[in-house]
Formats: C-alpha cells, sequence, structure tokens
C-alpha cells in the first residue's frame, strides 16, 4: 500500500515534468496546433464551397448544345422543361478535356429533324470527359433531360394509335430515401474523422519521441533511471504527457470543426452537418483508446532508437498505417465490418461516422475498440520499460 | 560505504552483421573478478585507460545491468535485490549526464529531488545549498539549453547530491572541463569527504594521472577489466620504483599487460 502510494507520487512527478517540458517546446507546439486548428475551418469550407457550385450548376438549368438549329423539336420540349439553351464554346472538346468547362456539352446530328420525322431513331452525343467530374455529373441531368424528351415523343406517337399510355409503362417506379439528412450529410463530411485522428497522432507524436529517443540522445536516460524509481512508473508518467498532448490537440481539432461551421457556404448542408458540444464530447470519448494507445506504441518504437531522427524515421510507419487507416472505408463504402471496430484508428473514424450520422453507440462497436486500445497500451509500456534498461546497458 | 566483489561482466560485441555467413556472437571481457572497498571518509580513485572497464563496473554500480558474477553492497544494501533501496544511498554523475534543455538548473535539480522522495521545500532548501557549495547561483534560473561544459557539469554533479547521498561516485568527471571548474571540483569534493562535509564514501574515476594522484586517498589501477595494482600514491610508487606517479602509472598499467600476456 505504501508502495503503491509512493509510485503513484513519483507517475505525478514524472507526468508534470513531462508535460512542462513538452509544452516549453513552444516552436513544435505550435507546429503541431496550427494544423489541428486550421484542418476544421478549411475542411468545410472547401467542401461545401464544392458542394455549392455543384448545386448552383444544377439549379442553373443550362445545356450547352452544338447544332440545336437543327432540332427545333428537341429545343421546344427542352425549353418548356425550363432549360436554357446555349451555344457551347468552338473548342469544347479540349476545354472538356482540361477541366475547364464544368458542363458536358450536346451535339446533335445535322439531319435531326428530319429523321425525326420519319420515324428513324435521331442522333444526339453527350461529350463529356469522365475524369472531369463535375461535367460528368451534369451529364447525368443531360441524359434524364434527353430521355424525358424520348417518353414524350413515344408517348405522343402511341397516343395517336389509340394505345393507352399506360401499357407503355409497365412500371410505376418510385423512389424513397432512406438515409436521415444526417447520414446524406457525412457523405459529404466522411473525412472528419480522419482528420481527427490525424490530430491526435501528430499532437503524440513529438512528446513520444522526445520522452524516449530524444532522452537517450541527450544522455538524460541513463542518470533519471538511477534514480530509485521503479520503471513501470517512469514510463507510465512519461506516457501520460504523450497522451495528454495527444489528447489536447484532438480536442482543438474537434473544436475547430464544431467553429468551422460558422463557414459553411450552403444552407442545406449547413442544416444536416450537425456536430455540435455533444458531438465533440462524444468524439473525444471515443478518441480515448486512440490516444492511450500510439502514445505506448510511439514510444516502444521510438526507445528502440538512438536518436530523435532515427525515431522519427521509424515511427514513419504507424504515423501512414493509423493515419490512412480510414481508407479501407472506401474501398468498402458505407457497410462497416465487425473487425473495423478492433483496429485502431479504422475503428475509431467507423465510431466517429456513426456520432456524425447522429445514430446510437452500441456496446457491442465501442467494447471492442477500447479493449484492443487498453491491450496496445498495456503491450507498448511493458515494451518501453523492458527495452528502456537495455538501451542504456548497450 | 561501497564494496564490490568478485564481479564480472562479458559484452556480446554487435556490428558486423553478415546476412549471407552465420559468425560465432563474438565477446569481450569488459570486467573480470573486479573487487573494491570504498569506506566512508575516504576518496577511492579508480585510474586506468580507455577501456579499462572503468565505467562498466561503475554502471554495474548504479544497478544499470546486473554482474554477471560477483556481488555489489553500498551501506550493506545489496544492488543486485534491492536496487532502489542501494540508489537511495548513493550520488552518482555517470559517463552521460544530460540535462533536460527546457527546464532550468533549478527544475533539471528539482525533478531529481523529487523523484529521490524529497518534499518540495526540503528540495529546494537542498538546492539553496548545493548552489552555495558548487557556485551555481547565477545558473539556477535560466534553461540549461545554452550552458557551457561546465555550467552542466556542476548542475549534473548538484543533481547527483541532491538528495545528500552518503556514497557519492562519480565517472571522469573532468572530461571537458577547464582548469579552473576542475580545480573547484576537486575542492568540493575534498569538503564532501572530510567531516565537515559529512565523511562520506567518495569513488572517483579518471584516466588523467594528476587528478589522481591530487586528490585520492587510495588508488586502484585498473586495465583490461582487471584490479592490477592497489594502494596510496606513495604506495604505488615505492611498488613500481618510480618517482613519478605518471611512471608508476604507465608500468603498473601497461607492464602487467606484457607479464599477462
Amino acid at each position: 500500500m505504501k508502495a503503491l502510494a509512493a509510485s503513484w507520487r513519483q507517475f505525478r512527478i514524472v507526468l508534470g515534468k513531462e508535460t512542462v517540458d513538452a509544452l516549453r517546446d513552444r516552436r513544435t507546439l505550435l507546429r503541431m496546433m496550427m494544423p489541428a486548428v486550421l484542418m476544421g475551418p478549411l475542411v468545410l469550407f472547401m467542401i461545401s464551397t464544392l458542394i455549392s457550385s455543384l448545386e448552383e450548376r444544377a439549379e442553373r438549368r443550362e445545356i450547352l448544345a452544338i447544332g440545336m438549329d437543327h432540332a427545333p423539336t428537341l429545343r421546344n420540349y427542352l425549353e418548356r422543361q425550363t432549360y436554357t439553351i446555349k451555344p457551347a464554346p468552338a473548342d469544347y472538346e479540349a476545354q472538356l478535356r482540361a477541366s475547364r468547362l464544368l458542363s458536358p456539352v450536346l451535339e446533335v446530328d445535322a439531319q435531326f429533324e428530319d429523321d425525326l420525322l420519319h420515324g428513324k431513331p435521331a442522333g444526339v452525343t453527350i461529350v463529356s470527359d469522365s475524369v472531369n467530374q463535375r461535367a460528368q455529373a451534369g451529364a447525368a441531368a443531360l441524359r434524364s433531360a434527353l430521355e424525358g424528351f424520348q417518353r414524350e415523343r413515344s408517348l405522343v406517337a402511341m397516343a395517336l394509335r389509340g394505345i393507352s399510355p399506360e401499357l407503355l409503362k409497365p412500371l410505376d417506379i418510385a423512389e424513397r430515401d432512406l438515409a436521415s439528412t444526417q447520414a446524406r450529410a457525412t457523405q459529404l463530411t466522411g473525412m472528419v474523422p480522419m482528420f481527427i485522428i490525424m490530430a491526435v497522432l501528430y499532437g503524440a507524436l513529438t512528446a513520444a519521441l522526445d520522452s524516449t529517443a530524444g532522452e537517450r540522445e541527450r544522455g538524460s536516460l541513463e542518470p533519471l533511471l538511477m534514480n530509485p524509481v521503479p520503471p513501470m512508473t517512469l514510463v507510465a508518467g512519461k506516457w501520460g504527457a504523450v497522451t495528454l498532448l495527444g489528447l489536447a490537440v484532438a480536442l482543438l481539432s474537434n473544436l475547430s470543426f464544431l467553429s468551422g461551421q460558422v463557414l459553411i457556404r450552403n444552407d442545406e448542408l449547413q442544416a444536416m452537418f450537425h456536430f455540435g458540444w455533444i458531438e465533440v464530447l462524444r468524439c473525444f470519448l471515443l478518441e480515448l483508446p486512440l490516444a492511450c494507445s500510439m502514445s505506448a506504441l510511439l514510444m516502444a518504437v521510438a526507445i528502440r532508437t538512438k536518436t530523435f531522427k532515427e525515431a522519427q524515421t521509424s515511427s514513419t510507419l504507424i504515423m501512414t498505417l493509423i493515419g490512412l487507416a480510414p481508407m479501407v472505408t472506401l474501398m468498402n463504402p458505407g457497410a462497416e465490418a465487425p473487425w473495423y471496430f478492433w483496429v485502431p484508428g479504422l475503428g475509431q473514424n467507423a465510431l466517429m461516422m456513426l456520432v456524425l450520422k447522429g445514430e446510437s453507440l452500441p456496446l457491442a462497436k465501442v467494447l471492442p475498440s477500447v479493449l484492443s486500445g487498453l491491450g496496445l497500451t498495456l503491450l507498448g509500456l511493458s515494451l518501453v520499460a523492458q527495452s528502456m534498461r537495455r538501451a542504456v546497458a548497450q | 560505504m561501497i564494496s564490490i566483489q568478485q564481479i564480472s561482466k562479458r559484452f556480446r560485441l554487435r556490428g558486423g552483421k553478415s546476412w549471407t555467413k552465420r559468425t560465432a556472437p563474438a565477446h569481450i571481457q569488459a570486467v573480470q573478478a573486479f573487487s573494491m572497498e570504498a569506506p566512508n571518509g575516504r576518496i577511492t580513485g579508480l585510474l586506468g585507460p580507455n577501456g579499462a572497464g572503468k565505467t562498466t563496473s561503475l554502471r554495474m554500480l548504479g544497478g544499470l545491468f546486473p554482474p554477471d558474477t560477483g556481488r555489489i553492497e553500498v551501506d550493506g544494501i545489496e544492488v543486485a535485490e534491492q536496487p532502489r533501496a542501494a540508489l537511495a544511498r548513493m550520488g552518482i554523475l555517470g559517463d552521460a549526464h544530460g540535462l533536460y534543455p527546457r527546464l532550468t538548473a533549478r527544475e533539471n535539480i528539482a525533478y531529481f529531488a523529487r523523484l529521490q522522495g524529497m518534499a518540495p521545500d526540503a528540495a529546494q532548501a537542498r538546492i539553496e545549498a548545493l548552489a552555495e557549495l558548487l557556485d551555481l547561483r547565477a545558473l539556477l534560473d535560466r534553461r540549461s539549453e545554452g550552458f557551457s561544459q561546465g555550467e552542466r557539469m556542476k548542475t549534473a554533479l548538484a543533481r547527483a547530491l541532491v538528495h545528500d547521498p552518503a556514497n557519492v561516485v562519480l565517472d571522469e568527471p573532468t572530461n571537458g572541463l577547464d582548469v579552473l571548474a576542475t580545480r573547484a571540483l576537486r575542492e568540493v569534493l575534498r569538503h564532501l569527504h572530510s567531516p565537515a562535509g559529512g565523511s562520506k564514501c567518495i569513488v572517483f574515476s579518471s584516466h588523467i594521472m594528476q587528478e589522481v594522484e591530487q586528490l585520492c586517498d587510495h588508488v586502484i589501477v585498473m586495465n583490461h577489466g582487471r584490479v592490477v595494482a592497489e594502494g596510496s600514491v606513495p604506495e604505488l610508487l615505492e611498488q613500481a620504483r618510480a618517482t613519478r606517479f605518471e611512471d608508476a602509472f604507465v608500468r603498473l598499467a601497461f607492464h602487467s599487460e606484457e607479464s599477462h600476456a
């Protein structure tokens, strides 16, 4: 009991010293915090601007066309659908390819009207570029407008021959979208958790390396170990400070998304993207296991290297793997597999997505991430405690 | 009081690894049956050329790694069995004595004081006293970032002495120090081993004869991990039949090598 109290006291002393030491490294701290603070507003601003421009384009109902003079019937139909028809620029192909023209172009054959009158299929071409995403989006809208024309023509033709229009529509297709408004918003804000996960990692990185490899490089680890402190207490104190830093930067990044909402330049998106205080708190709690385990893991990797620089190189693998883990969801969008929740980074990403979608967090999904976080933390810490002695014995 | 009995340490040599050829691991016998008695109130010098095994022996004394054989006792406490109790009774200024550059000298010293179990007030009072003894006052509240070699050493020494240990172990403390700083250090050590300074047991390692000659009451000459001669400076001179201590050292440390070979 007495030993435990002494250990707890020593833990607090190490924690305090490491925290002060890390906070005094102003330049690193600033370099770490700037991206965390700016990321939220920047990302939200950019996404919302993109969406606004897409919507604006759709609302404008403009069709760029070549040879529309050959097709007065089609022009009449499109204008009745409130489309405005504009002539396309002469070098539209080059412009589309270079993504300078952001709408598809409709090419109308010279004998369009003639073919139509004689009941022959009249030719039109939708010119787009599959790399040019915005033009591609417009192409779908253009195609459905043309299909509307096609439907009207055939209905009229059939009706003239005394056939009920209903025969031509054996299917009555209705659509029902089950996604809630918030779920739809997450399609756009799906990258938010990834940035928060990065913030956790970058917050912990410098302190983790400095308190292990940095300490070896300075030659202060050996005298430190010659104090009557159990190695595990020493490691735990250092780890506590590293985790606190990771969490602090993560919190800043959470808050930056909270305040960044002001910058959303799209009313509908602003109404849909719901990231309030509750969400900040829930995301923060979900990041706890990640911050704990990654701090321990980074320290375990760094203590095996002799210099800060060497440690930076060897920590790159962890940073990349965990930071990019959320990418796995891109390969398999929408559905989350049960194993996701066990993987650090990936699990937190999936859980934070649930928060952003406004869905509940069942224990069955939260518990794996907590357990794997706890396991990795203990593993990392015991590795550090072991390697620390070996490091000075070399 | 520090008592080292028959300790040995063998290291596995690293490097020269080859992927294609498997070579038998090479070993080096760093310390071989080394014994030393360092009573209180005496400055015991450990003299030997580079690579003689001084640092390895002192690091085993500090409990950084255990000896392969033999025992080390500090005030009757065995280091291998109760490392923390033994460490609390020692102040060690090791080969590596890095400071935390972003902390002030005072904070650097206070950190170790607190880890040694001292209360904050007691630690501060002790820092003031040490600042007086080591002439540190001007440095105390400066960050250790820009410290000179001598300033760094003084701070590290204060850090090692902060819990007022009965045993003081210094591994080549004068490396990189100028004449004035060396002289000041010598004065401090003389004071510490005198009854006024607490009759401490001081173990001091060096590869510089003059220092050992001027400071130590008892000298242990080491080479190749073994004790090759032992005694006070006049005794060693007599043993080597030399008039200059340098000649005596060379004769004792290196000629014995020939007889061993």
